[in-house]
């Protein structure tokens, strides 16, 4: 190696000093938990606003503020955004950084190699998991109560849903998405339903996760309600007219149609007792 | 090989029962055993079991797509062999059915198909039309085989460019990977609304073609004697455009680009007509229908949920045939 390259190589290595250092000094003096977060997901920024005190949120996603996907979408007030990218994460000099474990992985990995604390959020499959979530994410954030608390509210409301619909039948629903999608066994959406009181067809046929469904299969299955899962509200795709076929209007009514909000089904949280109400009175 | 002319009342008397039969078949194939005949009990007692509903809403629909987009396809292929004189003129190869598919894209993400039933499928035939035209200008007075093609390489460039460029751009975030639709075609999961908004432009465009047969007949030698002949050269070229891109425009804004069924089909059948264009319009129209009909059988015994798009059977077959005939022209026609 000649000394061009020595050179180019120690100026690297002082650059990146430059940029963990503080990260890394900040870290020693932390008092009660992480004292600048930042959220790279739209799950994480709800979880975010429940559970953290404000003054620990450094930045949240730009989806945080759509009225459609997220459901503490008031909440965001002046908080700065973000897109997810390395870029502009840094600069807030994070002493974690919380995102969803599907998503944004090369933000991720990227962030890592750099010396940030990243930590990621499992999708929740089942209403247990989502419990599970909620303490480990108060354990991250140094809000343990809080998240009891957030527990304690959300066992309480189901019991209450489910007390309230006892004496309703149980019915069978198969979940239509854009492009022919449906959602079987294994899924926090097949959870939902059951705790909603409804039968999962597509669970039922053998399905597992999301996965492809064939129209003549759902017309076979006869279900008595129909989940059409218009989570994208611009219609003009050939995606979104699967869900504008005319044999569904001829397999169940409009009132066995269900459109449940997406702010309510988009993340895993506390808010999937809304979900399961808003299900079961259509019972 | 030595083919002979076969009668023409025979010839489409038979690929009419050829179409009935493979009409037949599509409707017996998809992912739920249904028995036709309680579907049509069903039907007629206007009892909507799951039998009626999967076959008068999901196959019916389905097949009488594939075959009237065959259908198209086929005739389509066969007038712009004639009216180019050139046996590798089809929709697909020139560019017609990017075009077409571009205006179609244009239409249907931003909005413009819920302003009126026939939006969608005009903005099909305008896309056509614009390559068509542009064709016309790019080769001039040329015969050539090259020019041809290679006009259509550049069109068909610039028109899958676009596509992806309006898709990329379009509000929906599920338009972009329904590029795959729009360059390969698919009839999967249409219903028979969309079946409806093509049908009046790809019939107005079919009879404007048959108008043109004898037309076409006069064109194999050359525009000079046409002209001689009493046609109106200028006027009736025109029509021919207008036919083409009003059902292919059609057939694309519904169904996508689903190539080399136009191209196929009536160098299969030129020979049983005595090599005579107007014989050939027919012929074509119904030999299109049967191809794509079994080519959508043939996607759904393939990949059965999994979607399989139709042009990657037709270009399957389609394909090699093409390098064939450019094989066996280049002595002759370059």
């Amino acid at each position: 190696m000649n000394q061009q390259s020595y050179i180019s190589i120690l100026s690297a290595l002082i650059l990146m000093l430059a940029v963990v250092s503080p990260h890394l000094l900040a870290a020693g003096g932390a008092a009660v938990g992480p004292q600048r977060i930042v959220s790279i997901g739209l799950c994480t920024d709800q979880l975010l606003l429940m559970m953290a005190q404000r003054s620990q949120i450094a930045s949240l996603t730009s989806s945080a503020t759509s009225l459609q996907m997220s459901y503490m979408a008031d909440a965001v007030g002046d908080i700065p955004l973000n897109n997810a990218t390395v870029e502009e994460i840094i600069p807030y000099r994070p002493d974690l950084v919380v995102g969803s474990d599907f998503a944004a992985r090369d933000t991720t990995r990227f962030l890592r190699q750099l010396g940030y604390e990243v930590k990621l959020a499992v999708l929740p499959t089942t209403i247990e998991e989502i419990y599970t979530l909620l303490t480990r994410f108060g354990e991250w954030t140094g809000n343990q109560a809080r998240a009891a608390s957030l527990i304690a509210k959300m066992k309480q409301e189901i019991v209450e849903i489910q007390a309230r619909y006892a004496n309703r039948p149980v019915k069978s629903m198969i979940i239509y998405s854009p492009n022919g999608y449906t959602i079987g066994a294994n899924t926090l959406e097949n959870d939902v339903l059951k705790y909603a009181g409804f039968r999962n067809l597509s669970a039922e046929m053998g399905i597992v996760g999301f996965r492809k469904i064939s129209l003549e299969k759902v017309i076979e299955a006869k279900p008595d309600f129909l989940q059409l899962d218009n989570h994208i509200f611009n219609r003009d795709s050939l995606a979104s007219s699967y869900l504008g076929h005319p044999v569904l209007d001829k397999i169940v009514d409009n009132k066995e149609r269900l459109f449940i909000p997406s702010r309510l089904r988009a993340c895993a949280g506390p808010m999937v007792t809304e979900a399961i109400d808003f299900m079961a009175k259509k019972r | 090989m030595k083919f002979e002319t076969i009668p023409n009342s025979r010839l489409l008397a038979g690929l009419g029962v050829c179409l009935v039969v493979v009409f037949y078949c599509a409707l017996l194939v998809g992912p739920v055993d249904i028995s036709i005949v309680e579907a049509l009990i069903d039907w007629s007692r206007k009892e909507s079991s799951i039998g009626s509903l999967i076959l008068f809403d999901i196959r019916l629909p389905r097949a009488l797509l594939a075959l009237f987009i065959g259908a198209t396809l086929g005739l389509a292929g066969a007038a712009l062999q004639g009216l180019f004189r050139n046996p590798l003129a089809e929709p697909g190869i020139i560019g017609v059915s990017n075009g077409a598919a571009l205006g179609a894209v244009l239409v249907f993400y931003f909005g413009y198909a819920n302003l009126a039933w026939f939006a969608l499928p005009f903005g099909g035939l305008a896309g056509a039309l614009a390559s068509v035209v542009i064709i016309f200008m790019l080769i001039g007075d040329s015969r050539s085989n090259v020019t041809l093609i290679l006009a259509g390489v550049a069109i068909n460039a610039i028109g899958g460019a676009m596509i992806a460029l309006a898709l990329n751009f379009a509000p929906n975030p599920y338009a972009i990977q329904e590029i795959v639709f729009w360059l390969l075609g698919s009839v999967s999961n249409r219903s028979i609304n969309e079946l409806m908004i093509a049908l009046p432009f790809m019939l107005l465009g079919w009879v404007i073609i048959l108008y043109c047969g004898r037309f076409l007949n006069a064109l194999t030698l050359g525009e000079e004697t046409a002209s001689s002949m009493g046609f109106d050269v200028k006027r009736l070229r025109w029509f021919l455009v207008i036919g083409v891109a009003a059902c292919v425009g059609a057939a694309v804004s519904v169904a996508g680009n689903i190539g080399f069924i136009g191209l196929v089909v009536p160098h299969l059948i030129r020979p049983f007509v005595g090599y005579e264009p107007r014989r050939l319009l027919l012929a074509s129209t119904l030999g299109g229908a049967i191809l794509l009909v079994v080519a959508d059988i043939a996607v759904q015994l393939l990949s059965s949920g999994g979607e399989l798009k139709l042009g990657v059977i037709t270009s399957l077959v389609g394909g090699p045939f093409f390098l064939f005939l450019i094989l066996k022209t280049r002595n002759t026609l370059l």
